[in-house]
């Protein structure tokens, strides 16, 4: 085996061994380099003092409250959220008026440009139509009455 | 393959969070509580300072979890909030941390009643002055070192998730842990 201490891309074997994180066939062979290895047991000895000096670095209690601080501060954000969302709406509010005038801006410069796309059909426009019709058959009519008393003008003058 | 159950249960426990399974984020909760605060407490030196941060990372855990995917191991996103605002916090109260002592509002030290069976009060004051030297060393560490050394030591991380953590390479990380031991062996050599 290639001393670890040497070969720094081996050197976590030694981090590993001295954390019983290596496996027993891996163990059995770094054991068997210590043995030879002035350098490896130092570090091994090193460590395990290292290790062990860690160790008494407890963990900290937990306060008791610390789910309820917790529950708490969600609840407050989720509130906070539904507050920010109608701040939100209703600052854009101002505006409203100015993008409704806008819209109806456009919607009128639209259909003056394209008068046939969008067809009056008002019941005012219905009237109207109905009385142009009739108009233009009155007119007919009048045109028809008009060319009788011509023809019958014609006829008594070549009689 | 106990882990590789634990991470598949987790990030399961997250997706139910996402679908707004409350019952589910307690029961994260609960079993991340302990892991979090610690490593934040070994971070920063700070009880409150330590709850407050972790306080913050549960938060971003349930206000991410619309987005939660489970692209990596849900510890190691959950260490990865942890660190980053640790590591935030170590940047910008650097200066402010200088004046006041470490563990200042910490009130009497951690003591558990297996520990505490010390005869006597000599010992027990001796227990006192190495844990000071242990925190000493582990504060005098580079940031993001110490930060390896408690994944790999407190948590018992791979490397592989540390790297992903401290977003480097494994290599990167293997590196930063032999020279962070290679530093607090020297320093507390003298403990022999």
């Amino acid at each position: 085996m290639t001393c670890p201490i040497e070969t720094r891309e081996n050197a976590e074997l030694l981090l590993d061994y001295c954390a019983r994180k290596l496996d027993a066939e891996t163990t059995r062979l770094l054991e068997r380099h210590m043995q030879g290895c002035p350098a490896c047991r130092e570090f091994r000895a090193g460590q395990k003092l290292l290790w062990d000096a860690l160790d008494a670095w407890e963990a900290m209690p937990v306060s008791g409250d610390f789910n309820r601080r917790l529950y708490r501060r969600i609840e407050e954000e989720s509130r906070a959220g539904w507050r920010q969302r109608l701040m939100a709406w209703a600052s854009w509010r101002p505006a409203l008026p100015v993008a409704a005038a806008a819209c109806l801006v456009l919607a009128g410069s639209f259909i003056l440009r394209n008068p046939a796309v969008v067809p009056d059909v008002s019941p005012e426009a219905v009237v109207t139509e109905v009385e142009q019709v009739e108009r233009t058959l009155d007119d007919l009519e009048m045109l028809r009455q008009l060319n009788l008393v011509a023809r019958v003008e014609d006829s008594s003058r070549t009689m | 393959m106990g882990a590789a159950v634990a991470l598949e249960y987790d990030a399961e426990l997250m997706l139910r969070v996402k679908e707004g399974d409350g019952a589910s984020f307690a029961v994260l909760l609960d079993k991340y509580r302990g892991p979090v605060i610690h490593f934040l407490y070994r971070m920063v030196q700070n009880r409150s300072i330590a709850e407050e941060l972790a306080q913050e990372v549960f938060l971003r855990v349930y206000r991410s979890r619309a987005t939660y995917e489970p692209a990596a191991k849900f510890t190691t996103w959950l260490f990865r909030i942890a660190t980053h605002l640790a590591l935030n916090w170590l940047r910008d109260g650097r200066h402010e941390k200088g004046q006041e002592q470490l563990d200042a509002n910490a009130g009497p030290l951690p003591m558990r009643e297996v520990a505490d069976r010390r005869p006597t009060i000599e010992h027990a004051l001796l227990y006192q002055a190495k844990l000071e030297e242990v925190r000493q060393a582990v504060a005098a560490l580079p940031d993001k070192q110490r930060a390896a050394v408690l994944m790999h030591k407190y948590e018992e991380m791979e490397y592989s998730q540390i790297a992903r953590v401290l977003n480097c390479s494994e290599s990167a990380v293997k590196s930063l842990l032999f020279r962070a031991y290679e530093t607090l062996r020297g320093r507390l050599a003298h403990m022999a």
